[in-house]
């Protein structure tokens, strides 16, 4: 048995659909898109039940994503049950969408979710909206777990018997034309490709033409005009007036309103959080503590996975991790270059993919909270014009924030934004921001080279990022991304607590993820970087006769145009695994802070820093960018971005430093 | 008048929504129809977008968007100041609220004297006195 959930976004359909299936889901995505497509199982009195979490919409044209694929599947995949779940403390607009799925659907089930909430405003008559509708009408309260078993037994023997959604007589008698018209084509719900013909929908329009139904489409326009004509207005006005009025009339029949025009709590808390002068100073507050708390809990745990596979360098000698323990364990049944080959180049690669995951759980732990209690929206509405400038909605400005953190949970971050369009941009300019490990490097050499003024230097590189961000997302917006110009109609809705099981779920999802399929590239990059560092077999590791030490030394001539020294080079090339192991690689290089300072001049030193502030991202970030978009070229397309800025702004500044003199 | 040039507080009773494709059938889906009375709750600190509500909930316009919605400004009758001369343009209710409302002589077009303002408030209207609660005077629109 198929069952599909449809409904209003923020209505608690995720709620009501982990209460149906438990764990036992599958996230993916719908095929050739990133909406979010949620699958799971459950049993009803023997019965095994394949449920199918729908996107939310708020209605059913053909102009988002989700509108299409919702209907598409109604369509195509016939479920035998239909879930429509309301938020009954907004009955209306929820009831719209019902009218919509009225149309495509005879089967279905009406959960009044948030009851309690509901009983608030308005007292509701759940049996007159049951009988007037002819459809089983369920309440329920997701978050408790309440009405879960009415609904199951609703959704097995439910009694159906449907109110169709009347318009008025000059419409219906012309909806029956169409109907006649296309019975040859043979397509169901007839009605309803009637009432899209009519009312000039794109998709199906399309269809219609593809089958040969040009006249059927001629008849209509001039069907539609007819009805224009006398009502006064555009079609898709008309209809979607009829079919409001549908559930106007419905809604007042049912529900009595009890407390109206008082100041509830979420006008008080919306009063201060988007105060015109408090609003941001507080959004900039919870941001900034929800960073610190993310990336501090994080950081010890960090910590101790690092320990645990690489062990610890201190004055006296080296407290060998898991990996040198397990290297010199296997040197006894295998060859030394196998032993190393699975140690430090996979086994370390394992242990990276580990560190990335404390950050990950708390980030969306903490994203998760925003979302659900409803302040994520409040931050597309105070950040709604900043970020317009470059084709983000509000809510691109928390990715970007946290790329400073670390652009690998950042870029998982963008998921936050509905358009494909601004995710893809969102994500193309995420690495662009210095990730904490960056700048680390950058405030390592900044005291190195410009011991007078370490702070200042490092500001400009992130106010030099920034720029760079905000010009690159202008021009992407207006270029290579533009979007369709999707209208940005928010909802804010009511302030909800979160419940603990639902962020749960989705900190695990998230992470569960990231390390299943981010994670396997990550380690199989770290094992490539392995055999490039550490062959030919018996040259150090990391070394100029390793290949990698080769390929810098042959490179090197071009990295002069750009200040760079060959050793500077292969830290890039390990910076690629993992930013803040340049540091690393320069001291095994040079042998002390002493030989950098001397190896390169300031003017060098910042060129260096320029490159690696926007070059290509590390593996992680890559593995995870490629995650989230399943696109190789746009991966590719990120890759070459960072460099071609890097190159461009290292080239541009080390050489007219050099022309004008400066710091020789 | 423009829906994006309503005040804070002020109330709209949507005439027409202008406009074509995504946008023009996001606004009507959102329930902003012809009739519906929309109330704009607050401005953006950095000036964009509005906060409105409507039917009951809360949406989020840029002003540019909300340009596209042509209302006429309404009060709600529980706003009207003593001694006020109005008339009725939109009752919010279901038939009964409406039929209840038109046997005091509050209809669509009717004239109302306020007496004493909300709440409870006392309208003259052409059948006599009437006491109106908060709750009643709340979903009459007037002008």
């Amino acid at each position: 048995m198929l069952v599909a959930l449809a409904g209003n976004p923020n209505t608690g359909k995720s709620t009501i659909f982990n209460a149906l299936t438990g764990m036992k889901q599958h996230v993916g995505n719908w095929p050739g898109v990133t909406v979010e497509k949620k699958e799971g199982e459950t049993k009803i009195e023997g019965t095994l039940v394949k449920v199918v979490d729908l996107p939310g919409t708020y209605s059913l044209t053909a102009y988002t994503m989700e509108e299409i694929i919702t209907r598409n599947f109604i369509i195509e995949e016939k479920p035998d049950v239909i879930v429509d779940i309301i938020d009954s403390s907004n009955l209306e607009r929820n009831l719209y969408l019902l009218t919509e799925l009225l149309e495509l659907h005879s089967k279905i089930v009406v959960v009044l979710n948030m009851f309690d909430e509901a009983q608030k405003k308005y007292s509701i008559d759940v049996e007159k909206m049951s009988k007037i509708l002819g459809l089983p009408v369920v309440t329920a309260v997701g978050i408790r777990g309440k009405g879960i078993d009415k609904l199951k037994e609703k959704i097995l023997h439910g009694k159906f018997n449907p109110k169709r959604v009347e318009y008025p007589e000059d419409v219906e008698k012309r909806i029956d034309e169409i109907v006649n018209l296309i019975k040859p084509l043979k397509i169901e719900p007839a009605r309803w490709y009637a009432i899209k013909i009519l009312e000039n929908d794109a998709e199906v329009h399309k269809k219609i033409a593809e089958m040969g139904g040009k006249s059927v489409l001629h008849r209509a326009e001039h069907l539609r005009h007819e009805i224009e004509d006398i009502y006064g207005d555009d079609i898709e006005s008309l209809m979607t007036s009829f079919r409001y009025s549908f559930a106007h009339g419905l809604f007042h029949e049912v529900a009595e309103p009890i407390n109206v025009g008082g100041v509830t709590i979420t006008d008080m808390i919306d009063h201060v959080v988007t105060h015109k002068i408090f609003g941001l100073p507080i959004f900039l507050a919870i941001m900034y503590l929800s960073f610190q708390f993310v990336f501090l809990v994080a950081a010890p745990f960090q910590d101790a996975i690092d320990l645990i596979f690489n062990g610890k360098s201190t004055a006296t000698g080296h407290i060998p991790g898991l990996v040198d323990l397990s290297y010199n364990w296997m040197l006894q049944f295998m060859p030394a270059w196998l032993s190393s080959f699975i140690n430090h180049g996979m086994l370390r690669g394992l242990g990276a993919v580990l560190t990335f995951t404390p950050v990950i759980m708390l980030l969306f732990l903490i994203l998760s909270f925003l979302e659900d209690s409803g302040y994520l929206a409040r931050v597309a509405f105070l950040m709604d014009s900043i970020m317009k400038k470059m084709g983000l909605e509000g809510r691109g400005i928390i990715p970007l924030m946290l790329g400073f953190g670390c652009n690998v949970p950042a870029v998982m971050a963008t998921r936050t934004l509905k358009d494909e369009n601004e995710r893809k941009l969102s994500i193309a300019l995420n690495p662009l921001i210095p990730c904490g490990a960056r700048i680390q490097v950058f405030a390592f050499l900044s005291g190195i080279f410009f011991p007078s003024n370490p702070a200042l230097v490092l500001w400009s590189l992130l106010i030099l990022s920034m720029v760079v961000v905000f010009v690159l997302g202008y021009i992407y917006s207006k270029t290579i991304f533009r979007g369709k110009s999707e209208p940005f109609v928010l909802e804010l809705p009511p302030y909800r607590m979160p419940t603990i099981k639902g962020i749960s779920i989705h900190m695990w999802e998230k992470s569960e993820g990231f390390l299943r399929k981010a994670g396997t590239i990550i380690v199989g990059a770290a094992a490539i970087i392995w055999i490039f560092a550490a062959l030919p077999w018996g040259v150090k590791y990391g070394s100029p006769d390793s290949y990698i030490g080769m390929f810098a030394q042959w490179i090197a001539p071009i990295g002069t145009a750009f200040g760079l020294t060959p050793e500077a080079i292969i830290s890039l090339i390990f910076g690629f695994f993992a930013k803040e192991v340049v540091i690393d690689v320069l001291y095994v290089l040079y042998g002390s802070k002493e030989a950098i300072f001397h190896a390169m001049t300031p003017i060098q030193a910042y060129s260096f820093m320029l490159f690696m502030l926007f070059y290509t991202p590390c593996v992680a970030t890559l593995a995870t960018i490629y995650n989230e978009t399943k696109s190789k070229k746009f991966t590719l397309f990120v890759i070459l971005e960072g460099f071609v800025l890097g190159a461009l702004f290292s080239f541009a500044f080390y050489n007219l430093a050099n022309l004008l003199g400066v710091g020789t | 008048m423009l829906l994006s040039e309503l005040k804070p507080g002020e109330y709209g009773i949507v005439k027409k929504i202008r406009g074509t494709g995504a946008l023009h059938r996001r606004l009507l889906s959102m329930g902003l129809l012809p009739g519906a009375i929309v109330r704009v709750v607050r401005v953006s600190p950095l000036g964009d977008p509005v906060e409105y509500e409507i039917r009951g909930f809360f949406i989020s316009l840029r002003k540019q968007e909300a340009s596209f919605v042509d209302v006429d400004k309404v009060t709600p009758l529980s706003f009207i100041p003593r001694n006020s001369d109005v008339r009725v343009v939109f009752i919010d209710g279901g038939v009964g609220f409406v039929h209840n409302m038109g046997a005091m002589g509050i209809a669509v077009g009717k004239r109302l004297k306020i007496i004493a303002p909300c709440c409870p408030m006392q309208v003259k209207t052409e059948k006599g006195v009437f006491t109106l609660g908060r709750g009643m005077a709340y979903r009459v629109f007037v002008r």
